[in-house]
Formats: structure tokens, sequence, C-alpha cells
């Protein structure tokens, strides 16, 4: 089995998901080889050898011509998978490289199982098992999906390529940045939720320390609103919103079926309790048994760092 | 102007899915269709250019079995002008690069300026047919559009990037748009409209005569994913021990500590 | 036999589902309480006009959508399950355009269809109930006498659905006082505004709250000739045909606040766990989940045949009372059934059920009491013997 990883750049540098290239190319065992549009001054952390594209020329979004790129290092390379993240420029870049090779290709991989891949579908509810049919094939890789053992290290071999062709009637005209929203806990990735027994409203700032130092929301519990320590708008649970983020850190929070109503879909949970058995337990992945407010404290100054 | 968009029934997400007889889908029984959300985004999208172009003309096409037609009728009562179905009532057996075959097999005798199409259909998630059309057809391509405007034979579409910033890309007509969720505000067919739709024209065209590529992939099996067990428990110790201990645990099991 | 719905009734019903789930959902137990104010919910009573939902069996010269009465009834159950006071509003918009529609001339369909349909008219009411005609409707004692070209009314109604922000009022009231009971009444359009026309106090619900339930008095209100709608002294039999359809109207609205109420207790029970295990391995509850769906159910088709028989031009008096009967009692009973699994939890305002049976309480009184319904399936069946 021979893998070529489509690294990407975000922002003038390394995506940090690149690691679960890497993560997928151990799983998948046999060589391995890289691609990316970027600059001998950032490289990803990678031992193999690297097909490098002048991201000055080429430009981090230009999928005409970093399809070129990848199809000219696949053509030195003759892989047998061609692998990308499901990433805005995972999802945009791997179809056309997939048209142009008419190779099979499985979006959103989650797993290797039985000489084909397990793939995500219907909103991540349920898997697939799909083969491909043709001697190459294009994946793209569910985020989360190859997490990498240990750090990445090694200094790839370059190798510089100048793909020609066009730009495909693109032309990228510049970044905009996120502007600041209103309270929206329904699209926040991480929700870090006070509960009553946080104890006092003072205590709700530590909460917001922590919530921002995983770049996310604060949510509460319906206890903490009707105290009035925090806005109604951020209410989590049968009465307030029902939310699904990537993590959902529950501080204090013992677990009433109202709150649990609104936050069991979360992909992650973490509880902060001094109650092993509190019925949160019920739907946590992980029960950090502590003081809360200490801990939350050096959870976040941990963070910080 | 001609404008066609591309759009798939699929699921109530919030249904309960269960595998088919063959094991390689879900089984139908018991459930609700209602049109993609994404191409939801989609149909106003196209709605929207259809409207300030009185000279424009804009139809729907769907492939897939009989039911689709109610997802076909109300992207009419939304406001496009007629539909195309294409009969298939196994075309969830079919890959990504067949769909695409066949919508390419219609729409490159269809003259269109500009298609739109959801970025992904929320039951198959694979995000490729917009990209594969384009190829196919040899028009340009923009995915994932969280916003869209159209001068002339430009288009400047926003894709939505990781961490809510927005990529601006011009991209010359002809061209394929998939449109991300919050794109517009999707209209509800109105009751007088959807009435009105009855009498627009839904052609029927056939799916072999369209194209006759053969599958690039299949699927062997559909099942749920393997549940997570019962919770770890991290307890002892001091806080900042235990702090670390659940970054270490993040790191693994989650994404949300990268950047 | 075809029990399917066609494909534009189906897309009828997704589109009011997917409005109440989006708009009304979010914002029912809110209204309720009072915390979110009226304004926010003619709103969302806008919203549905222009989406056409005021007037569906309405006739599309005249604003309407003419999808029919199988559709209607699909609609008013959608809106129910997310909010009664909203679906109460829709019925009764609704019933009010059918009767002018049936009766009216075709000045009176111009100025008022046009309007209700359009939702310029905020609301419609239908004007019947009097303190002393209730459940006797034909004891109506308000009295319209003749003024030159015109009338005057004098009396007072109660109990009317939407007043204070209805554009239109059709009011029942007595033309002919040496009629036989029942035979000398008429009805007037009367628009919001005419000098006379007085909304008085606003009832405090236990349920359907949002929607407002005002007396209504005329005081010496004058209103010219032409708004005398229907034949003079033929108000009520003119009449009867848009209440039948009025009682398939809240039967829907039954059933949609049982179905959204045994739905929420059956995913509740299938979540909480007792003695061990999820409640929904009981028996006990198993059968209370069993016996609500099938009532429900059976309350469904009762409603479809009706309407089906009034979208076919077919008599219906009895199917549209024996629907509104049963839809409406099997949702009560839905209702009972989910407080009842959900324990109590069910009895707080934390969980949406109290306000589902509190909503569905009235729905077997308003729109004719299920006892007068009764008396209507009797008498029908005894009348053909």
């Amino acid at each position: 089995m021979k893998t070529l990883l489509v690294f990407e750049y975000r922002r003038g540098k390394p995506a940090e998901a690149n690691q679960e290239l890497l993560g997928f190319a151990a799983a998948a065992g046999g060589e391995c080889a890289g691609v990316l549009v970027g600059a001998e001054s950032g490289l990803p952390a990678f031992g193999g050898k690297l097909y490098l594209g002048d991201i000055a020329s080429l430009g981090e979004y230009d999928p005409g011509r970093h399809a070129e790129l990848v199809l000219q290092a696949a053509q030195k390379e003759s892989p047998d998978l061609i692998v990308f993240l499901q990433s805005s420029y995972g999802w945009d870049l791997a179809p056309r490289v997939a048209g142009r090779l008419k190779a099979a290709q499985v979006s959103a991989v989650t797993g290797l199982a039985e000489g084909g891949f397990e793939t995500a579908c219907c909103n991540g509810k349920m898997r697939r098992l799909v083969k491909p049919a043709t001697k190459v094939a294009v994946l793209t890789l569910q985020e989360g999906s190859f997490p990498l053992s240990g750090t990445p290290s090694g200094t790839p071999a370059v190798e510089k390529l100048a793909p020609s062709g066009s730009s495909a009637g693109l032309e990228f005209a510049g970044y905009e940045e996120p502007e600041k929203k209103e309270v929206d806990l329904a699209k926040a990735e991480v929700i870090v939720s006070a509960g009553r027994g946080i104890g006092k409203k003072d205590n709700v700032p530590a909460i917001a320390a922590l919530a921002s130092a995983l770049n996310g929301e604060m949510g509460a519990s319906r206890p903490v609103v009707d105290a009035g320590w925090v806005d109604h708008n951020r209410q989590v649970g049968a009465t307030g919103q029902i939310v699904s983020p990537k993590l959902y850190v529950a501080c204090a929070i013992s677990g009433a079926i109202q709150h649990l109503t609104g936050m069991r879909n979360s992909e992650f949970i973490v509880a902060v309790n001094t109650d092993k058995d509190a019925p949160i337990s019920e739907v946590a992945d992980v029960m950090v048994i502590a003081d809360v407010m200490p801990f939350v404290a050096a959870l976040t100054d941990k963070l910080k760092k | 102007m001609k404008i066609l968009v591309c759009i798939k029934q699929i699921p109530d997400m919030a249904s309960k899915f269960k595998p088919n007889a063959a094991g390689s889908w879900f089984s139908e029984a018991d459930l609700a269709f209602r049109m993609n959300e994404y191409d939801e985004y989609a149909v106003e999208e196209a709605v929207k250019l259809r409207e300030k172009d009185p000279a424009s003309e804009l139809a729907v096409l769907s492939v897939g079995p009989a039911r689709v037609v109610e997802a076909l009728k109300k992207a009419l009562a939304m406001g496009c002008d007629r539909a195309v179905h294409v009969p298939d009532e196994e075309a969830y057996r079919k890959d990504p690069w067949q769909i695409a075959s066949i919508i390419a097999g219609y729409a490159k005798k269809g003259n269109f300026d500009i298609i739109f199409t959801g970025m992904q259909s929320q039951d198959r998630g694979s995000a490729q047919i917009g990209p594969l059309l384009a190829g196919m057809l040899g028009f340009s391509c923009v995915t994932t559009a969280i916003g869209f405007s159209l001068e002339g034979r430009t288009a400047t579409a926003k894709r939505e990037l990781e961490g809510g910033a927005k990529g601006v890309v011009k991209a010359a007509l002809p061209a394929v748009i998939t449109c991300q969720l919050g794109l517009n505000t999707p209209r509800y067919p109105t009751l007088p409209n959807i009435m009105k739709a009855k009498k627009k024209e839904i052609a029927v065209l056939n799916a072999a005569e369209l194209s006759s590529e053969a599958a690039l992939a299949g699927t062997e099996k559909f099942y749920a994913p393997v549940k997570k067990g019962t919770g770890l428990v991290l307890e002892g110790g001091d806080a900042a021990a235990l702090a670390g201990k659940l970054i270490d645990v993040l790191k693994e099991k989650t994404t949300v500590l990268r950047g | 036999m075809n029990l399917e719905l066609t494909e534009e009734q189906k897309l009828i019903q997704s589109t009011a589902r997917d409005f109440a789930e989006k708009e009304l959902a979010p914002v029912a137990a809110a209204l309720d309480r009072g915390e979110e104010s009226r304004e926010k919910f003619l709103a969302n009573i806008a919203k549905l006009a222009d989406l056409g939902f005021m007037g569906l069996n309405i006739k599309s010269a005249y604003g309407g959508a003419e999808a029919g009465s199988v559709a209607l009834s699909l609609a008013i159950t959608e809106i129910a399950r997310a909010c009664a006071s909203t679906a109460v509003t829709l019925a009764v918009n609704n019933l009010v355009a059918e009767i002018i529609q049936t009766t009216g001339t075709e000045e009176q369909k111009k100025k008022h269809l046009r309007d209700i349909c359009s939702g310029a008219y905020p609301a419609a009411s239908l004007a019947l109930t009097e303190p002393g005609a209730g459940s006797d409707s034909a004891a109506v004692s308000t009295l319209a006498e003749r003024d030159g070209d015109g009338w005057v009314l004098n009396g007072s109604k109660i109990f009317i659905t939407s007043a204070p922000y209805a554009g239109v009022f059709a009011v029942f009231a007595v033309t002919d006082k040496a009629a036989p009971k029942g035979s000398g009444i008429s009805c007037f359009l009367v628009e919001a505004g005419t000098p006379g026309l007085v909304i008085g106090r606003e009832e405090h619900k236990m349920g359907q709250r949002a929607s407002a339930t005002n007396e209504v008095s005329f005081e010496n209100c004058r209103v010219p000739g032409d708004a005398l709608l229907g034949a003079l002294n033929k108000g009520f039999s003119s009449a009867a045909e848009g209440l039948a359809g009025g009682r398939i109207n809240i039967g829907s609205l039954g059933l949609g606040i049982g179905l959204a109420a045994i739905d929420y207790a059956t995913a509740y029970a299938a979540d909480r766990k007792q003695f061990g295990r999820s409640i929904s391995e009981f028996q006990a509850v198993q059968w209370m989940i069993a016996e609500s769906y099938t009532e429900l159910e059976a309350g469904r088709m009762l409603l479809m045949n009706a309407a089906a028989r009034r979208e076919a031009g077919k008599p219906h008096t009895k199917e549209a009372a024996m629907c509104k009967m049963y839809a409406t009692e099997a949702a009560n009973r839905a209702c009972y059934n989910a407080v009842q699994l959900l324990g109590g939890y069910g009895y707080t305002d934390q969980f949406p059920v109290e306000r589902y049976a509190r909503d569905a309480r009235v729905t077997s009184i308003y729109e004719g009491t299920n006892e007068v319904q009764r008396f209507i399936v009797a008498r029908e069946i005894l009348k053909s013997l």
C-alpha cells in the first residue's frame, strides 16, 4: 500500500490537522509521500518525501493548479491512495483530483476495515463500508478519526514541483475575518456550562474564562439562569437551547434530566463534579472528580500556557 | 441566463436508521423524506438570481425514485420554472461519479450559465457531485459558498473556512456553485404557489440515456458506529495534575485543542 | 380506496410543520406564560398569512390558496403541534373566510376575503356565543334593528376569539323577534373600529393563552345595509356549512396537541430510567403509549374522512361532529397520559406537556361542546330512520 498525503496550509502555516494524515499513514502502513503547497520555511514535521509547490506563486487557494500539483506528484509516486483531510481545502480539491484520474473517492473516512474504508453518513449517525473499484483511490479523512500517537517529527526530503495548468476559472480575492457575533450556543464548538454547584455569582467569570481558554462559549443550567447569575440566552436544556458541540464541559452540574435533554448529543462530554454518581455520569465521557472551582482555575491556567 | 439547480431528497435526519435487506444502505420503510437541507439553500440562491432577471430561466433537476417528485414540486413552488426528473428506483446504489455523469449528460445539452447545488447531501455526505460535475462540463467551481453575488459573467462567492473566516473567490461563468448552510434564508413555499406549481412542467428523462458510466466505488455495508464505552473517571491528586490529565485526554479524543 | 395524500397536500403539511418547528415551537411556551409579547404572536400570524395559510380553502380570485379542506385540516394539526394559540387563530380566520365565501355577495368577498387572506386583517372573529346562548346558540339575543338603509346592533357576546385584533367580525343577531327560535337570526359583517363596537375584557384562560378571548358588546352599533351576510333571517342555516368546517378545524387542532404531547412523552419514556431500566419497558407505560397513538390515529382517520367529504361537496354534518368529538377527546386523554408518563416533571412548566394538557382542554368545549356534537351525530343518525 502506497499513500500520497496531501498536506495543507491554513493562513500561512501548516495546518495542525496535518498530523491526522500521518496518523492515517501509520494506520494504513506501507510507504508514504506527501505533497504540499507551502513554503520551505514552514514545512510540516514529516520524515518522508515531500513534493512542494511554492505558495508564493500558487497561493493558498487555487484548486486548478493545486490539483495539477497533486497529479504531478501522483504521477511520480503511483500511489494506491491519495489522502486529503475532510476540510474546506480537502473536500474542495479531492473531487477535482479524483475526477481527473477517474478514481473512486471515499469522503469522510472514519476508519480502515475489511480491506475497505469506513465513512460517516446520515449526519454522522451511521457508517458505511466502501470499497473502491479503481486502481487508485482518493480519500478525505473525517476530522478526529486518525489521531497520531506521539508528536510528529522528521524533516521531509523536498522535491519542488512547478505545476503548469490554469486556475480553472477561479481567482482568490482574499480573506474576510469572522465577525463578532451574539451568543449562539448552537454553533459553538466548545461549551463550558456552569451549574448551581459553582456556589455563587462571583464564580461565573472563572467559568467564562475557561470557556474562552477553550475558544468556546459559556453555557449554564437552569438554576444558574433562574438565580440571575447568567443570562437566559446561555441556558442549556429542555427550556433553553439544545446543543451538540464537539466538547461540552459541565462544571458542577449534577445532570437533571431537563439539562441532559439539552446536551446529551454533544460529541464529547466532560463533567467536573464532586459526586462520582451524579446523573451526569450517565452521559459523560470523562468524569473529573474534584472541587470544581480550584480545578477550573488550574485547567484554565494550563490551557493558557 | 440559464440556471440549473440540482437537488436530492433525503430522509429526516432525526430518524432512526436501519439497514436494508442487502445491508448496503438504509431501509426506507418508516422514513419521512424531505429536500436535502443544503439543496434548499441552493434553490433559494438560484431563485433569487432568477428573480433579478426576468429573461432568465431556472430548471431544477433530481435523480431518484418516484418520491423525489415531491422535492421537485417544492422547488417549483419556491420559484423554479420547470423540473427534470431522472427516475431511478435504485439511485442509492450509484456512486457520486455516476450521479454526476447523469447530471452532466443532461446539463451539457442545456447551455447552462450557472449550476447551484448543495455542498453535500445530509445522508451520503460525499461532497463530490459539484466539483465532479464542473470537471465533466469544463465549468469553474466554487464549493462551500456562504456568500454569493454575480456581476456580468463573474460570480463572487465566499467560502466558509475553518475557524469562521471566509475566503473570497471570483469564478468565471459558466460555473458550479455548491452551497453551505447559512448562505441565505430559504423561503417557505407559499400555499398558492404550491397549488400553482401543479401546472409547471416536470420532464422525465431516462438515466441510461444520459450516462452509462459504471460505479467507481461500492457500498458494502451500512451500520451504526460502535458506541462509546462507559466514561473515564479522573480523580485523586491535586487540581493541576488532574487538569494536566484532562488536557491529555482532550488532545487524544477530541479535535478542540488543535489549531 | 386511496388513503394517500396528494403531493400538494404533503407539501402543505411539510411547509406547516417546518414553519411550526422553526418559528412557533421556540416561542410557544414563552407566549403561553406571557413572557413574549402579543406583537410576537401577531407577527407569526402575519407570516402565516404571507404564506397563504389564512385562506386555504378560498378561491384564488379572492387571494386564497384553493388548497382544499384536507390540506386545511393537515395545516391546522401541524401548527397546533407547536402552538395551539396560533392554530386556533388560523382555524377561526379560515372559518370566517369560508362563511363569507359561501354566503357573501361579490362585493363582500372582494372586500373582506382579500384582507383576511393577505393578513391585512390581523385576524377575523366569529361573534356567536352570548352569556345566555352557549350550547343553545339559537337563544342569541343580540338585536339588529332596521335603521333607514342600515341596521343598528345592540347586545353582548362572550368568548370571542381574536377580538382585540380582528379586522372583521361575523356577528349573529336577531332580525325577526317574532320568528320561531333559531329562524329569525341573521349574520352581519362588522368592521373593526365601527362606532358602538366595544371590545371588552380579555378572559384569563386555562390554556391557549396567547390567543385573545374577549367580551364584545354592541352599543347602538350602526352598520350599513350591505353588512348583512347571506339571506335575511337565514343566518343560522346559511352558516351551518361553514360551522361544520369549523368542527373539522377544531378536531384537527386537538389532534395536533395530542400528538405533540404523546410524542414528547414517548421520547421521554424511552429515555427515563427508574428501577434500573427504561420506563418504556414497563407494560403500564406501553399501554398508555399504545392507546394514545391508536386513538389519535382513529381521530386522524375520522378527520380525513370528514375533510375529504367536505372537499368533495358531499354531506358531512355527521362526520364533522364525529371527528370533532372523537379527536378532541382522544387528544385530552393523550395529554393526560403524557403528564402521567412524565410524572412530577410533567406537572411543572419545565416540560411542555402541562401546557399541552391545558391547551387541549378547551377543544372539547368550544366550536360546539362535545355534548352538542353527540346530539348532532344522534340527530343525523335518527333522522335517516
